[in-house]
């Protein structure tokens, strides 16, 4: 069997096989199906070419009043024949019948003489004989008997007959629809006679060359992905992960990484304060002495407390990662933290205003630039950057600063990645931190974004569920 | 970051030797500098304000000849003694205490250079100036004034002819009408008196920090330059003077000191400064081993002047080098002179064991349970609209977050919830076939006291037709028990998002989140006609 038919074709191939010329309404009734679904499967064999539709007209037939009346009451020449049957002598006078027949007087006598049931003489009407029934009483009856709905005339048959109840004045009535019939053919009734003799064994086979309804499968965004694919790279080279708030004051976020109190960097066009709130504890006494001392020094003006205590939504995640060295001065370190940062940008394909940054420090005390350059390699390696370079660039808490250049097969060009450089020791001294720090970091988003083949960063964060659900997630 | 424009002729002409494009174009990056935009005739770069030498083409020239070897060591700046006097009366210590100044002579002004010049004055008050707040430059005809001049304040009737003007304004029109007084008029606000520089004849040469005369605007014709600043801080002013007094050299000029004194100030020296380099300390930072006078030759063509003695190097530092702080700095300028293509990347030494932070794993876990309970992940930012946050979700705005002067009014509120967003990511996705079962995880911000606390929260939405309270229910139940193994209730409670009747609050022991079926009215906010039924917890606490 080269087709296979699903459960709805194969009980309509069944019953046309058993009797053709049927109509949706007559498929419904035999097979038990729903009218769509039998509309639906005369389709689907339609297409197969099992089967083929006729389209066409009927017409049906159904009493008028008069006819209504006529069979409750008789045909008037019935009534006439009753009327005579009842009189002594079997006859009476023409004014006699027409007062008990009233407007169906002269029907039925011109009826019944031509039934040749009466004779009339010298105006009086003698009864001859009669039938039990008539042709037209029989068609009568049969159009009666599916009252209210009606029939077809083709039921009916007796055309002549039918003429001539046509003729009384309001005995039927007549309408023409249109059809539709089902009708095998000639390879239907082929398949229809295997469906009858395999479908047993068939019946669960199904169509498994068409299309099966799409499902999604529940997932983790991508951005996620990357997220935590960046993170395995980290814990994979020996890094510890931090957390911290989002919310930091500007002493952490600013002042302890030597960015002076009037650095256009701190204005509020770049960064979010947060309206009427302050932190109370920023530090301790020591590391406020301190950082404040060496912005006097360095930067020549008249540093303020009050100014460090504003909240501001962190620019970078270098605020946890120098709170924790200030808060446990270790010798030696690998940490790293992720997490989301805030720039007051225009927001555009290029800038959100809040975007996901991870960030690496190393602190021992044979560091060097070099080293930091190798783990930078290292970490682009893992994620499958082979070609890096590294131009010089300016931090304001890093000495030396680098950034690095990625190759990007895909865009055939070099892409700038991670920033990084050593914690200056105006930096690092005010907190007590003795050994150099490597540091270095960047957005993920930009990671992202060359793994997806996006130019839109926005697209990240649109949760637009058609690319949500059909992104491939090995990439 | 501002952008400084370098022609390829004029580049050729002051760097003194013929460099290809190509060659100028791909050394740009080693002296710290970000190509924005390269065409045939010029290239736009980027330079960080801490090289504020960098802000014309004359200083980028000058590090390009240090690592290219045309011309290494520290450019020296040779002024001569002139006879010309600023006197400073003391009526300006409150306002604006210092001036500083340089006469530069005999020299020519084509366009370009002007133009460079012009961008240079933009650069640095924006930069160095902090906005004119801590310097500001005028910079004059010389021919077109008379010394000496004095420094001094005067009432704010005081009229002049303002640059670009062609009438005197008073110093209050200036502030109330001319652009720039209104853009910097809040610099002088707060004194009865405004700064003024006057000449010997009483002409108005500049009204500091706002704006010049028109009287001494410098033009193609211009030979004699005065260049005055005026500052907050003294050693802020030198700065900036001395950047542009190498500029001005370089350009052609000569320089003459202008005198100054009375109230504090005195004629600056600009001169370089001494710093003492320990050659040990370079190679440690570095992680190379190279000789003393490799690094001798490395700082030279980074443009210092420097000396071995022993196992130290002697440095000078240009006083135009205001970035240079410590030794870092120094090492830094040895590796760019090195360099930087010619480190060779090293992994440090290390037996440390990586950790993922409990707050990680614990989200971990939580995204495997909701995405086995067939929900897939969103991401939201925290910042967000009053609109969506708000209005459209009818929620207690009483301790709304808000960010001061955001850019954009669709991000200037702190989420305190994450649920509103999911209803507007649903909205966002009504083309999208149904069911739509979404959640998220992330941090809210929440204002107690004028504290501010940051939980992370969890929270889902299922949407489509057949949706029920019972549903997420369910997923709620499932998904406290399998992550924690915690069994929660739900006490009927009303919420302003969900149907009355089909609202509860989450109790494990203490509350921990709400839980409904979404209002028409508050779904039809969001353009959904689909039902929704979600439920947001606090997971902090919970791990």
């Amino acid at each position: 069997m080269s087709q296979v038919l699903h459960p709805i074709e194969q009980k309509l191939l069944k019953s046309l096989l058993e009797k053709q010329n049927l109509t949706p309404e007559d498929l419904c009734e035999k097979t038990q199906l729903s009218i769509d679904q039998v509309r639906r499967g005369i389709e689907w064999l339609k297409f197969k070419e099992l089967v083929q539709v006729n389209e066409s007209e009927k017409n049906f037939v159904a009493l008028g009043k008069m006819g209504n009346e006529a069979f409750e009451k008789g045909l008037p020449e019935r009534q006439l024949v009753n009327y005579l049957k009842s009189i002594d002598g079997f006859s009476c006078e023409m004014s006699q019948a027409k007062g008990q027949l009233k407007n169906e007087f002269s029907p039925a006598i011109a009826n019944a003489k031509k039934n040749g049931w009466i004779e009339i003489y010298e105006n009086r009407i003698l009864l001859k004989g009669y039938h039990d029934t008539t042709p037209e009483e029989r068609i009568l009856k049969l159009i009666a008997s599916k009252n209210p709905a009606v029939s077809s005339i083709d039921e009916i048959g007796d055309k002549n007959t039918l003429d001539l109840l046509k003729k009384r004045p309001e005995f039927l009535t007549f309408t023409f629809t249109k059809y539709t019939t089902v009708n095998l053919t000639e390879k239907g009734i082929e398949t229809a006679k295997n469906v009858s003799s395999v479908a047993d064994v068939l019946v669960r086979a199904i169509d498994v060359e068409s299309l099966a309804p799409t499902v999604f499968a529940a997932r983790s965004h991508p951005l996620q992905d990357v997220i935590n694919e960046v993170r395995e790279i980290f814990i994979g080279l020996g890094f510890t992960e931090i957390v911290g708030n989002q919310t930091q004051s500007s002493f952490w976020n600013f002042d302890a990484l030597f960015t002076p109190q009037d650095h256009p960097a701190r204005e509020m066009q770049d960064t979010f304060y947060l309206k009427g709130l302050h932190a109370k504890n920023i530090g301790t006494k020591n590391q406020i002495s301190n950082v404040s001392q060496v912005h006097k020094k360095g930067w020549r003006y008249n540093w303020k407390l009050e100014e460090s205590k504003r909240l501001v939504l962190r620019t970078h995640t270098t605020c946890v990662t120098i709170k924790e060295l200030a808060d446990n001065r270790p010798e030696e370190a690998r940490i790293f933290s992720i997490g989301r940062v805030f720039r007051n940008e225009k927001v555009s394909y290029k800038h959100l205003v809040e975007f996901n940054q991870v960030e690496g420090v190393v602190v021992g005390k044979n560091v060097s630039l070099r080293d930091l350059m190798g783990l930078q390699r290292e970490f682009y390696l893992k994620m499958g950057m082979k070609k890096i370079k590294f131009w010089p660039t300016f931090f304001p808490y890093t000495e030396p600063s680098l950034q690095s250049m990625v190759y990007n097969e895909k865009l055939g060009k070099w892409v700038e990645l991670f920033g990084m450089g050593i914690f200056r020791p105006e930096v690092t001294i005010p907190l007590g931190i003795k050994n150099p720090v490597l540091a270095w970091g960047g957005g993920i988003e930009r990671i992202a974004m060359l793994k997806f083949g996006l130019d839109d960063v926005r697209e990240l964060y649109n949760n637009n569920l058609g690319w949500l659900r059909n992104v491939s997630k090995c990439q | 970051m501002p952008v400084v424009t370098l022609y390829f002729d004029r580049i050729t002409s002051i760097l003194g030797k013929k460099i290809s494009k190509e060659k100028i174009v791909s050394t740009l990056p080693f002296i710290g500098l970000d190509i924005e935009e390269e065409t045939k005739n010029y290239v736009n770069v980027e330079y960080s304000p801490n090289r504020p030498d960098y802000s014309t083409d004359y200083g980028i020239v000058s590090s390009l000849q240090g690592l290219l070897g045309i011309k290494t060591g520290m450019p020296k700046l040779k002024i001569k003694k002139g006879k010309d006097a600023i006197i400073v009366n003391p009526s300006v210590r409150k306002i604006r205490p210092f001036v500083t100044a340089i006469a530069a002579k005999n020299g020519k002004l084509d366009d370009e250079t002007i133009q460079q010049i012009i961008v240079m004055q933009e650069d640095l008050h924006n930069g160095i100036g902090r906005r004119r707040k801590k310097t500001s430059i005028g910079i004059h005809d010389l021919d077109k004034i008379s010394f000496p001049l004095t420094y001094t304040t005067t009432s704010k009737n005081h009229k002049f002819i303002p640059l670009e003007s062609s009438q005197e304004m008073t110093i209050n029109e200036i502030l109330k009408k001319d652009e720039t007084g209104i853009k910097y008029g809040h610099l002088v606000k707060n004194s009865e008196k405004a700064p003024v520089i006057l000449d010997s004849n009483g002409h108005t040469i500049s009204f500091p920090p706002i704006i010049n005369s028109e009287r001494t605007k410098i033009s193609k014709n211009t030979k004699n330059i005065l260049v005055e600043i005026t500052a907050i801080e003294k050693n802020a002013a030198e700065d900036t003077l001395a950047v542009i007094a190498n500029i001005l050299q370089d350009a052609g000029f000569e320089l003459f000191s202008i005198k100054i004194s009375g109230a504090n100030n005195s004629t600056p020296l600009l001169k370089p400064r001494i710093m003492i380099l320990d050659t040990e300390l370079v190679n440690k930072i570095l992680g190379i081993k190279i000789s003393i006078s490799k690094m001798v030759s490395a700082l030279r063509k980074s443009r210092l002047d420097a000396q071995g003695k022993g196992k130290k190097i002697v440095c000078t530092i240009p006083r135009y080098r205001t970035d240079i702080f410590g030794p870092m700095d120094l090492i830094e300028e040895v590796a760019l002179g090195y360099g930087i293509e010619n480190f060779e990347p090293t992994i440090p030494e290390s037996i440390s064991v990586g950790q993922k932070n409990k707050v990680t794993t614990t989200l971990d876990s939580i995204n495997s349970v909701m995405i086995g309970l067939g929900y897939s992940e969103v991401m939201n930012l925290g910042l967000v609209s009053h609109r969506v946050l708000y209005d459209y979700t009818k929620r207690d705005a009483s301790k709304i977050i808000s960010v001061s002067d955001s850019k954009s009014q669709e991000h200037n509120i702190l989420r305190d919830a994450i649920l509103p967003g999911l209803i507007d990511t649903l909205s966002r996705n009504i083309h999208e076939p149904y069911p739509q079962m979404l959640f998220e995880t992330g941090t809210v911000f929440l204002k107690n006291n004028d504290e501010i606390k940051e939980e992370i929260h969890l929270a889902c939405v299922s949407a489509h037709n057949d949706v029920s309270f019972t549903e997420i229910k369910s997923v709620l139940q499932s998904f406290l028990k399998t992550t924690f193994g915690l069994e929660c209730k739900t006490i009927t409670s009303s919420n302003s998002m969900f149907i009355e009747g089909r609202s509860a609050d989450i109790f494990v022991n203490n509350k921990i989140g709400e839980i409904g079926e979404f209002l028409p009215e508050i779904t039809g906010n969001f353009k959904l006609r689909v039902p929704i039924a979600g439920f947001e917890i606090r997971l902090t606490g919970l791990y």
